[in-house]
């Protein structure tokens, strides 16, 4: 049905095409030979933009408001333009009050253009087309890309984090390239993907934020609420984050520019672990405990020495940064050709992350009515040395030696109960360089658009355009272990090797059907009108051998292993899935008083079971801005005052491909050592009645101005919930299989954003201070599940909580002291237990005497909401003359941090005497209020009992994330030269302040796992979304040295 | 220009419209299976071998493994224990609950691999390629795993949602439970009988169902259907049935289909039959023998197939089917000492170190045997070869194998040992316990060697620990079922990768033992149970091999041992048989509870402290209630059910709510 009536729309369109196609040749003609004659009675208007400080203002729109003819200043601020003697011309630039100037004959015209700092004339993407900031109705925050380079970072994650209210930012990996993860308003899903959907320059894109260069960005907008990601529909469910990179300007003499920076990065914090003399103290603590398992020194270690593990290991990493870009325009197009190069060489030796990225965007003018364009984005890039960890660094004891008595290197150390192969720095670099074990990554991406607009000559303001997406990723994976590498019991055990390839293909066509229209000089109306499709395809191929009979071989030829060869059925892939979908929107303003703007969406997704393929919904927002009536003109300290309201449905796809269809699972099997089948079995049961998920938002906001714009914030709340919630539901073992995927449950996110920005001091004897802060709270919470059901053990779901809510025992202390145990009935309690351990809250019943009628057990487990109370960011900039300073800060009060070095996930604070172990406060019969119990006490596995309650810590922090003092040449030395440079110096993760976790550990209190990552028993898959500081690569304290040239 | 816009639409028309609709939103998988597939020839044969494969989930799986042993007369926990291993105690350090019961693992495989041999039985119908001999291996293991769930469990659910023994494919989110002798009548016997006809008398590849096997497993459902009828000591079942048999038979009525099954499989052995010797059914390399009738099958050959990897570093002990089931009964030896300089000082130096061999192997000192096997149920150990068959006593140094380069050591009483000499070794009686001196702590004053608590006697210089000094910490390992692999070289091996040897599971010798018992409870044929005994005890005599000496050592003890049995033996003999050939192969808790022994012959324990220096015999108690005879469901049914608080209480057995 859909298909018809774009069909039909199409054939419309190119009936009418054909009609004035002769005149857009008269016209293209017209416009190439004749412009100069025919514009021959206008008068040439010169002039120069600036704004505070005298500071030109390069890249200001000009436009003659009568003819729309325009152009853009240039780097020293200047423009000219032909125009009518008694026209009018309207100057606008970023983050300054636009002004509209009548020429009257004049032809020098200077301005000086005052800031903005509610940006109100600012034009912000809003999807399918850009509005000014005062008529927005939806929930979007914005951050231009200068204030994103604050923070110098391979991608804009890093710089995103803190920026911008109810965008949570969190890290989940500490290696050279990682990226990030973003929640925008909290998470909804409990198994689909969370991740927002990132458009770049107006079409959605499927690559991550790591491939778009931060230097190419012009400026970044969040869609948060329902009523403004509508227009993506099922793609934008988790919000939408636009990216619009930097094109070049309109009549911009070719400029290039060159950015880069350079600097070095050290361990903001070692592991803290024992040294030699506190792990002798430690070990002799736990063999006096009574009944303890005895952990004497191993072959390898004495009490005389004192090795630091972590410092034979790391390396002092390095950052270098280069990006190079050619930008400029002509009267009738624009272009921009950029290419960068990054390189992070990480602190664990071999690591290193390295990126080679080239972008190129045109768009030009072809007569009078039709517009074309094309960009490409492309991206090599490389990670090597993730293998490399470093649980042996951590848990080697201090006092083993890496080196025998007569100086060589010791191959492995054998500790009290376990022997461990020595990775040093020089081992591991020894090792690549020797090509014996290597994990290397290589990823290629292109990402390809081209677009064409026609502006219907018959009907002003109607633009059909269409944008077709063509894109292509791979990564090539290689692993080669030799033989022996890494394994201390064996060193003739085999080489192996192994490969993984991936392919993405992916294609979108758009089409889109615009109309812009001012009736009656109050009444605007924007309509647009969108039909696209979607495709992407999948394929991975993976596999393995071992036996391999050179180092030199590497990974490069699995033919020549003589061991045995392995393709995993699990570990090979194909996804073929598409998307059609079918979207309208209106948006009215009148006066720009009253806005409404209304969405109707309709998808279709293939991962959806046949007859609930579609999904239709639709949002709408109204917005009110209360400064532009009349009785407000007599409070002028108000500036600005604006309310709006949204409601909306966004829904979502949340479930991976070919889950309608059940599957069955196999197990391989031997008949015999070398007869061999694989084994197939009904695991997941097709579900024909599979949907869509969906979410209902309702967003109230208000923007405000004060003191002549100085102030301007903006507040929100909103509330949404989500319902039909995909989910791979477990079946009672007894039904024979063992899930189907279904929609079940509910889940509701609340919240509350407010932010501000003000201009403290504006321009005083050449001092400027500006501030930013923003504050949000989103409470989230399971709010049902499956039919009745209120908690989910397995998965640590209870109706209620937060989605990522922890199900343990509750710490409550130490059982200190004999007396304290007797007292609390230790014996009943704990059967086995010992003075010294660790005290859980028991939630059973008592008898008369009040004494506990069982021991403590599974019942006394207690869910841990995990979810911070409230977080934001903060910013500052004091400018004086050609120098500023910035900083960038974050912070988080309340929440969980889960440390899993500090419990028993770890395998380093197991507080036995067995392995080196974090220095904690450790009980003894002299330190008996100490917070970690008694070494060599009572254990469940390897580890204290209840060690996993000693993973929590209180998440409060405040972090400064960056520090950078610039300095502008322009200000000084180049004043008049058509050069522009800028440099700087900045400090990244420099300082942590309330932070309980810090002051204990002094480690960074930023997550650098996933919960099935870094520990040496991690938290089941489906407890990944868990996030937590483990033993990845130890954060850094990084201090960059930069420089941003334009000529 | 015109031509733009042709290209547009036409890409537009292309891409968008063109290639259509419908097709953009159908799904084709390419790379898995969907359930359609499992209606082809292929897709029923590879529902076979998943038959087969299944097994690995439930047998070398570690803590149910503890599940049938710990809590018996065989073992008990041991000083590294997690609470999965002291709630089967019962001995007041834990408690069995729905939510920690580790029977999990049998509950959450068996139900859907019956339903997958439902689905092989009903898809069969319509692909005539697949045999009947083929079809009775899925009745095989339908009926197995429903056997394993009725002695588990009690009455368990036929219908899994399409109706009783049908292929489920609707997401039930209800369940009710049969009673016991539903499911023996209407599933386990009607399945076997037919299986025992279909199967044919030799494998179809390698370990593959036969005649004998099926004959077993039905003549030990009748044995156990029989015992349930007669409920000797009134234990309670669940859900609620009288002991009555539906087709009116009583129990005499089914000891005697026992005795008859079995003799039938022993009088028709096919391929099968006993080995020579004990030692030959167990040692590494001869584990796919003729005794064997089924195991779990794993190999060193291929990580793939063999569901876990076999040059890991460092492996989990249990997912994905993987068989460490033995690294729980292993103590950790490695923490034994042995002296550099001669009078017993210097940096110690680890004299047995972690080693890929049978009677080493990775150390996770989960479970311990107490006392009573070493005094008691191997109370012989000279004629007897089962004993050394099974533990692995002597504790040998292989330091070189790890890189010390000491040529000598100074071990007890700071004599020399050499590579190959016992360190350790864990005497047979108590004869010389009055000699022994035991350090106080781990090790003697001023000495390294030892540092596990060993005691010395005079002139010997391996340590030593007498059998009632035994303890939670240092016991001896289990020799049987010891990881085997043939990729050591002159190292130390791979010995933190999980077993490659294959789980025994059923052996041609417990067809003797199901009609001695038949006998004993009244049975009558050819063979009394005498007889029956005599045959394994006779085998039991045969020596090949000491582990204790690590020497060749040819002996025929038979007659002696058949001069040994009593003339009159009753079901006491028969479990202490039983535990004398299948010691900790996961038999023990069935054994006890079909015969409603487990109380009286596993009360109490006696074991040593978990620490170092414990050798005072500590005397334990257990609480085995009689609601301990089935196990609780477990809590992730519970949860997955769509049901009333109340009717979930009542799903669950009684005393686990």
């Amino acid at each position: 049905m859909k298909q018809t009536a774009n069909l039909k729309t199409l054939g419309k369109m190119s009936r009418v095409s054909k009609k004035p196609a002769l005149l857009y040749i008269l016209l293209l003609l017209q416009s190439l030979l004749f412009s100069q004659i025919i514009f021959a009675q206008n008068i040439t208007v010169k002039g120069q933009v600036t704004k505070e400080g005298g500071l030109p203002v390069q890249s200001a729109s000009v436009l003659v408001k009568e003819t729309k003819a325009g152009t853009t200043t240039d780097e020293n601020g200047n423009f000219q333009i032909s125009m009518a003697p008694n026209g009018t011309l309207l100057i606008s630039a970023l983050d300054l009050v636009a002004q509209e100037i009548k020429v009257a004959g004049r032809t020098t015209i200077n301005t000086l253009l005052v800031a903005t700092s509610n940006s109100l004339s600012e034009v912000i993407v809003v999807g399918y087309g850009t509005q000014r900031k005062e008529a927005i109705t939806g929930s979007v925050a914005s951050i231009g890309g200068d204030k994103l380079r604050d923070v110098p970072s391979p991608n804009i994650t890093q710089a995103l984090q803190g920026r911008l209210a109810g965008v949570d930012i969190s890290q989940t990996s500490t290696r050279p390239g990682a990226t990030m993860q973003i929640r925008i308003r909290g998470t909804r899903s409990l198994s689909a993907d969370n991740n927002p959907l990132i458009v770049l320059d107006g079409i959605p894109f499927i690559g991550s934020l790591a491939d778009i260069n931060p230097n190419d960005i012009k400026s970044v907008d969040v869609l948060k609420d329902a009523s403004a990601t509508a227009i993506y529909g099922s793609r934008g469910a988790n919000g939408v984050i636009l990216v619009t990179t930097d094109k070049g300007g309109r009549n911009r003499k070719p400029r290039i520019s060159y950015n880069s920076y350079h600097g070095v990065q050290n361990i903001f914090a070692k592991y803290p672990v024992m040294d030699g003399p506190q792990f002798v103290a430690y070990r002799k603590a736990a063999s006096s405990t009574p009944r303890a398992q005895q952990y004497l020194n191993g072959q390898d270690e004495a009490d005389s020495i004192n090795t630091d593990w972590q410092d034979l290991l790391y390396r002092t990493g390095f950052v270098t940064d280069h990006n190079i870009s050619l930008s400029g325009g002509t009267e009738t197009g624009n272009y921009n050709f950029g290419g960068g190069y990054h390189l992070n060489q990480g602190i664990i030796p071999t690591q290193l992350y390295k990126r080679y990225s080239f972008r190129a965007s045109i768009d030009q003018q072809v007569g009078k009515y039709i517009r074309v364009g094309f960009t490409t984005n492309n991206n090599y890039n490389q990670s090597e040395g993730n293998q490399v960890g470093i649980y042996g660094a951590l848990s080697n004891t201090p006092i083993s030696s890496p080196y025998n008595a007569d100086g060589t290197a010791k191959r492995y150390i054998r500790m009290a109960a376990d022997n461990s192969f020595i990775f040093t720095k020089d081992v591991v670099e020894t090792l690549k360089d020797n090509g014996q074990w290597l994990n290397d990554s290589r990823g290629y991406a292109t990402y390809n658009a081209v677009y064409g607009e026609v502006q219907a000559p018959f009907l002003k303001g109607l633009k059909y355009r269409v944008n077709l997406w063509l894109d292509y990723i791979q990564s090539n994976c290689g692993a080669y272990t030799g033989s022996g590498v890494g394994d201390a019991l064996n060193p003739n055990t085999i080489s192996s090797a192994s490969v993984d390839n991936r392919q993405t293909y992916h294609w979108t066509v758009e089409n889109i059907l615009s109309y812009d229209k001012t009736f009656g000089g109050k009444h605007t109306v924007n309509a647009v009108a969108l039909y696209s499709t979607e495709q992407n395809k999948y394929n991975r191929s993976n596999m393995s051998a071992t036996d391999i009979p050179s180092d030199a071989l590497q990974y490069y030829n699995l033919g020549q292993a003589v061991g045995q060869l392995t393709i995993d059925p699990n570990n090979q892939d194909y996804q073929l899935w598409g998307l059609m979908s079918g979207m309208g929107r209106v948006m009215y303003s009148y006066d720009s008083r009253y806005m409404i703007s209304g969405t109707l969406r309709s998808d279709a997704s293939s991962r959806l079971a046949p007859g609930n393929k579609w999904h239709t919904y639709p949002a709408v927002s109204v917005g009110w801005n209360i400064s532009k009536e009349s009785f407000m003109e007599a409070i002028p300290v108000i500036n600005n005052l604006k309310l709006r309201a949204g409601y909306g449905q966004t829904s979502n796809q949340a479930v991976a491909v070919y889950s309608t269809l059940g599957r069955l699972d196999t197990r391989p099997y031997n008949f015999g050592p070398t007869n061999y089948g694989v084994g197939f079995y009904v695991n997941q049961l097709p579900n024909a009645n599979l949907g869509w998920e969906y979410s209902k938002t309702l967003n109230v906001g208000l923007d405000f101005a004060l003191l002549k714009n100085r102030l301007s914030g903006t507040v929100e709340y909103y509330d949404t919930k989500t319902e039909d919630i995909l989910l791979g539901l477990s079946l009672p073992p007894t039904s024979g299989v063992s899930s189907i995927t279904s929609n079940v449950g509910t889940t509701q996110n609340k919240g509350f954003e407010l932010s501000l920005n003000g201009t403290i001091i504006n321009n005083l004897n050449g001092w400027t201070w500006e501030m930013g802060v923003n504050f949000y709270t989103n409470k989230n919470k399971l709010t049902s599940l499956a039919s009745g059901q209120t908690k989910d053990e397995g998965n640590w779901w209870f109706v209620g909580h937060n989605i990522n809510a922890i199900y343990d025992y509750k710490k409550i202390g130490l059982w200190n002291t004999g007396k304290d145990s007797t007292d609390g009935y230790l014996n009943v309690l704990e059967p086995g237990g010992n003075v010294g351990m660790i005290k859980v809250e028991y939630t059973g019943g008592f008898d008369a005497n009040g004494k506990p009628l069982r021991a403590i057990g599974t019942a006394d487990r207690q869910i841990i909401d995990v979810d911070p109370d409230w977080q934001g960011g903060f910013n500052t900039r004091v400018a004086y003359k050609g120098f500023d300073l910035g900083v960038v800060g974050m912070y988080r009060k309340g929440g969980v941090l889960f440390s899993t070095i500090h419990g028993s996930n770890g395998y380093l604070n197991l507080l036995s005497g067995r392995r080196n172990n974090i220095n904690v406060d450790y009980w003894t019969p002299d330190n008996t209020d100490a917070k970690y119990p008694r070494p060599g006490g009572i254990l469940s596995g390897d580890n204290p009992k209840y060690g996993s309650t000693l993973s929590y810590f209180d998440g409060s922090f405040m972090k400064i994330r960056t520090i950078t003092l610039g300095y502008d040449f322009n200000h000084s030395l180049m004043k008049n030269s058509g050069v522009k440079l800028r440099m700087y110096v900045t400090a990244q993760n420099p300082f942590v302040f309330f932070s309980p976790f810090h002051s204990e550990s002094g480690l960074d209190p930023e997550t650098n796992s996933f919960g099935n990552e870094n520990a040496s028993v991690n938290l089941s898959q489906n407890l990944r979304r868990i996030l937590t500081v483990g033993y990845n690569t130890p954060s850094t304290r990084n201090y960059i040295v930069g420089v941003n040239l334009t000529f | 220009m015109k031509l733009i816009i042709k290209s547009f639409i036409a890409a537009t028309l292309l891409l968008g419209s063109g290639s259509g609709c419908k097709k953009i939103l159908d799904e084709e998988p390419r790379s898995i299976y969907t359930p359609d597939f499992f209606k082809t020839q292929k897709g029923i044969l590879g529902g076979i071998t998943s038959q087969y494969a299944h097994l690995r989930f439930i047998y070398g799986q570690p803590y149910y493994y503890n599940t049938l042993e710990t809590g018996t007369d065989e073992y008990t926990w041991a000083s590294s224990a997690d609470q999965n291993f002291k709630d089967m105690d019962l001995s007041g350090v834990g408690n069995i609950t729905a939510a920690s019961s580790r029977s999990d693992a049998l509950w959450g495989t068996a139900f859907s691999n019956i339903n997958t041999a439902s689905g092989i039985i009903e898809n069969a119908v319509a692909v005539p390629a697949v045999t009947a001999a083929q079809v009775a291996e899925a009745r095989f293991f339908r009926a197995f795993d429903y056997f394993l769930l009725v002695q588990t469990f009690g009455g368990v659910p036929l219908d899994l949602g399409a109706g009783e023994l049908k292929f489920n494919t609707s997401a039930s989110r209800t369940s009710i439970r049969n009673t016991v002798p539903e499911v023996y009548t209407k599933a386990i016997f009607p399945d076997l009988i037919q299986a025992v006809t279909d199967l044919p008398a030799t494998p179809r590849a390698t370990g593959t169902a036969t005649k004998t096997v099926a004959r077993l497993y039905l003549a030990k459902a009748y044995l156990t259907y029989a015992w349930w009828l007669q409920n000797p000591n009134n234990i309670p079942t669940y859900p609620a049935s009288p002991r009555t048999d539906p087709a009116g038979k009583d129990a005499q009525y089914y000891f005697q289909q026992a005795y008859d099954i079995a003799t039938q499989a022993i009088d028709n052995p096919g391929s099968f039959g006993l080995e020579n010797t004990f030692y030959d059914l167990h040692v590494g390399g001869n584990d796919r023998n003729k005794e064997m009738l089924l195991y779990a099958d794993h190999t060193q050959e291929n990580a793939f197939y063999n569901g876990a990897p076999i040059i890991s570093g460092s492996d989990a002990e249990s997912g994905n089917g993987r068989n460490g089931a033995v690294w729980m009964v292993t103590w950790n030896y490695t923490v034994i000492r042995s002296a550099p300089n001669a009078n017993g000082t210097g940096a110690g130096v680890s004299s047995v170190q972690r080693e890929a061999a049978q009677s080493l192997g990775r150390p996770y000192t989960r479970m311990a045997p107490p006392i009573g096997p070493f005094l008691t149920t191997f109370a012989d150990k000279t004629l007897d070869s089962r004993y050394d068959g099974t533990f692995a006593a002597v504790h040998r140094g292989n330091w070189p194998k790890g890189g010390a380069g000491n040529a000598v050591l100074y071990n007890a009483n700071d004599l020399p040992v050499v590579p190959g000499d016992p360190i350790i070794s864990f005497l047979e009686d108590e004869s010389q316990t009055a000699n022994i001196v035991y350090p106080s702590g781990a090790n003697f004053p001023g000495k390294t060697s030892n540092n596990v608590g060993a005691g010395v006697l005079p002139g010997r210089a391996d340590f030593v620990v007498n059998p009632r000094g035994i303890s939670r910490i240092v016991y001896p390992n289990l020799w049987k079922m010891g990881v085997y692999r043939t990729d050591n070289g002159n190292g130390l091996g791979q010995p933190n990768a999980t077993s490659t040897r294959p789980f025994k599971i059923a052996k041609f010798s417990e067809l003797y033992f199901i009609a001695a018992e038949a006998a004993v409870k009244g049975a009558t044929g050819v063979r009394s149970a005498v007889d029956l005994m005599n045959v394994i005890r006779a085998r039991a005599g045969k020596w090949k091999f000491s582990n204790k000496n690590n020497a060749a050592f040819v002996a025929d003890n038979s007659a002696a041992m058949i001069a040994a049995t009593p003339a009159i033996i009753d079901i006491n003999y028969i479990l202490a048989e039983r535990s004398r050939e299948y010691f900790g192969e996961g038999h023990r808790w069935f054994d006890l509870v079909r015969t409603q022994k487990w109380n009286e012959l596993a009360g109490t324990y006696q074991i040593g402290n978990g620490t170092y220096g414990s050798h005072t015999p500590q005397t334990v108690t257990r609480t085995i209630e009689p609601k301990h005879y089935i196990r609780p469901i477990p809590q992730g049914q519970l949860d997955g059910m769509q049901a009333t608080p109340e009717e979930k209480a009542a799903y669950q057995n009684p005393g686990y709510q």
